[in-house]
């Protein structure tokens, strides 16, 4: 287990609905190795975004344990070391707060006072993140420039797990190219292992080793990427990727609606 | 026949006229999915938001002319536009949700065709759940995918000469995207019906577009068809865009 950085043990996570329970999440189980790249994919609602905040720590699952093997050890409850970059990157940036300020603090928090522009220059620098940027506030960038800004934010507290809740989407393909290389490096440079959320299944070809594939609730499949993509075992994981094509029938889309 | 024709579009920024667009000309054509390309920014909303009026003429300023049948749209006034906004060119903007009122259910949109049998069938085409369940939702209670759907049923139900859809891929998983498609190219099927598909997604753009034109810097290309578009590069602006797409595959 010592190669494993998180291991996912049979967990559920249900809502109160107005009659009984909804089941969100069902009997999930699967283990994430060191410096690899997880991919999660699945139809909207299917549970993704979820998935994410329960490995976080931000919701607790209702049945099952996560349990997450940071460098320091197995610790069920202090998972400091994972880091989560949301969908809508509003969220973890003040809007009024100067970007370089925002990271001077992350820095602090992690490493003290010592040197702190100078390990922030570096990261920035290791995010291309220009320089005429580092002064402003976060509503003065694009949601591009935002989503750069929160990732040096997220990195400047040494995660070992950083978790991308579909990074790509509402992206041109000049910046998803752009992030797509940015995250391979990040992943390289700062030594790190990435879970990464998304419904296009050819940008996680390009990022993760292995792919797990969430439908309704459920996890369908798993196994390393090109296994996924040359040879797909579950029904839904074929359509998924037909589907990419845009070139499925009628019959074909009412099999899994 | 929707005819476009736009000299400018100016936006006025700290008192000074700040040029969006420029010398935009195009027809679309019809029985065809027409899509403009572009990247972040380059202003495709605003584009396809000046065809009926809808930006904030205190801010805004248009010159040129977008004939609908040989009538001036930008020469119209407001009840006029209503009407042409209403029956004649619908939108299905980006973010579907945001526009439904979040205290008012589903159904209530619906009020206005009141028995039309055509509700089921595209309730039943769109793979909806069914009228008594769906009606009764408020828009916090459905995703983003089952809010599309129902703004391009509200749209077709007004049986619109032009559709005009902006980003309808972004935050919708494929199979939605799927069916979208096939209801689009159902629907430039009938007589005089045109479809305007603005988006950044050139997988949509390869799928659906027969007509294809690229927006940058401030102004668009001639349409070209799909094929002539991908491959013979015409386009000098969008290589880099159509090179970064592919290394994406």
């Amino acid at each position: 287990m010592s190669n494993k950085i998180l291991k996912v043990d049979n967990i559920s996570y249900s809502v109160k609905g107005e009659a009984g329970r909804i089941s969100i999440l069902k009997n999930i189980s699967f283990d994430v190795e060191k410096h690899k790249g997880l991919g999660i994919s699945g139809e909207s609602g299917s549970g993704k975004t979820t998935l994410g905040r329960l490995i976080a720590g931000i919701l607790k699952p209702s049945e099952g344990r996560i349990i997450f093997n940071s460098s320091g050890g197995f610790n069920t409850k202090k998972a400091k070391r994972i880091q989560i970059l949301f969908q809508n990157n509003g969220e973890i940036l003040n809007p009024f707060r100067k970007i370089s300020d925002i990271v001077d603090e992350a820095i602090s928090i992690n490493s003290g006072k010592k040197d702190i522009k100078e390990k922030r220059i570096a990261l920035f620098n290791s995010l291309n993140f220009s320089k005429e940027l580092w002064n402003r506030k976060g509503f003065e960038l694009s949601g591009g420039e935002q989503q750069r800004a929160a990732l040096a934010r997220l990195l400047a507290v040494k995660p070992e797990l950083l978790i991308l809740d579909e990074p790509f989407s509402a992206q041109d393909p000049e910046s998803q190219l752009n992030f797509l290389n940015l995250f391979n490096k990040i992943k390289a440079e700062f030594n790190i292992t990435l879970i990464c959320i998304a419904h296009n299944l050819r940008i996680l070809r390009k990022l993760c080793d292995e792919i797990i594939i969430i439908y309704k609730g459920e996890l369908v499949e798993q196994g390393k990427t090109e296994e996924i993509f040359n040879a797909p075992r579950h029904p839904y994981t074929k359509f998924l990727l037909n589907a990419e094509d845009y070139n499925l029938t009628y019959e074909e889309l009412k099999t899994s609606f | 026949m929707l005819s476009v024709s736009f000299k400018s579009i100016k936006i006025k920024y700290k008192n000074q006229d700040r040029v969006l667009l420029h010398d935009i000309i195009f027809q679309l054509t019809e029985n065809k999915i027409n899509v403009i390309l572009g990247k972040n920014g380059t202003g495709k909303s605003t584009l396809i938001k000046a065809l009926t009026c809808l930006l904030d003429e205190r801010f805004y300023s248009i010159t040129g002319s977008v004939l609908l049948d040989k009538e001036d749209l930008l020469l119209m006034s407001l009840p006029e536009l209503l009407h042409i906004r209403r029956t004649k060119i619908r939108y299905v903007f980006q973010d579907a949700i945001n526009s439904f009122d979040p205290l008012k259910k589903t159904g209530f949109y619906f009020r206005e065709f009141g028995n039309d049998q055509n509700i089921n069938s595209l309730i039943n085409d769109f793979l909806l759940p069914e009228k008594e369940k769906l009606f009764r939702l408020y828009p916090y209670e459905i995703s983003g995918g089952m809010a599309q759907r129902l703004l391009l049923i509200l749209a077709l139900l007004a049986n619109p000469d032009v559709l005009i859809l902006d980003e309808p891929t972004s935050g919708i998983d494929t199979p939605v995207t799927n069916l979208i498609l096939l209801r689009l190219r159902e629907f430039v099927k009938n007589s005089k019906k045109s479809v305007l598909l603005v988006t950044q997604d050139l997988e949509i753009a390869k799928n659906a577009g027969e007509r294809i034109s690229f927006l940058s810097g401030g102004t668009l290309s001639p349409f070209y068809d799909a094929k002539e578009f991908f491959e013979t590069q015409r386009i000098s602006e969008a290589v880099d865009f159509i090179s970064a797409y592919n290394q994406l595959l």
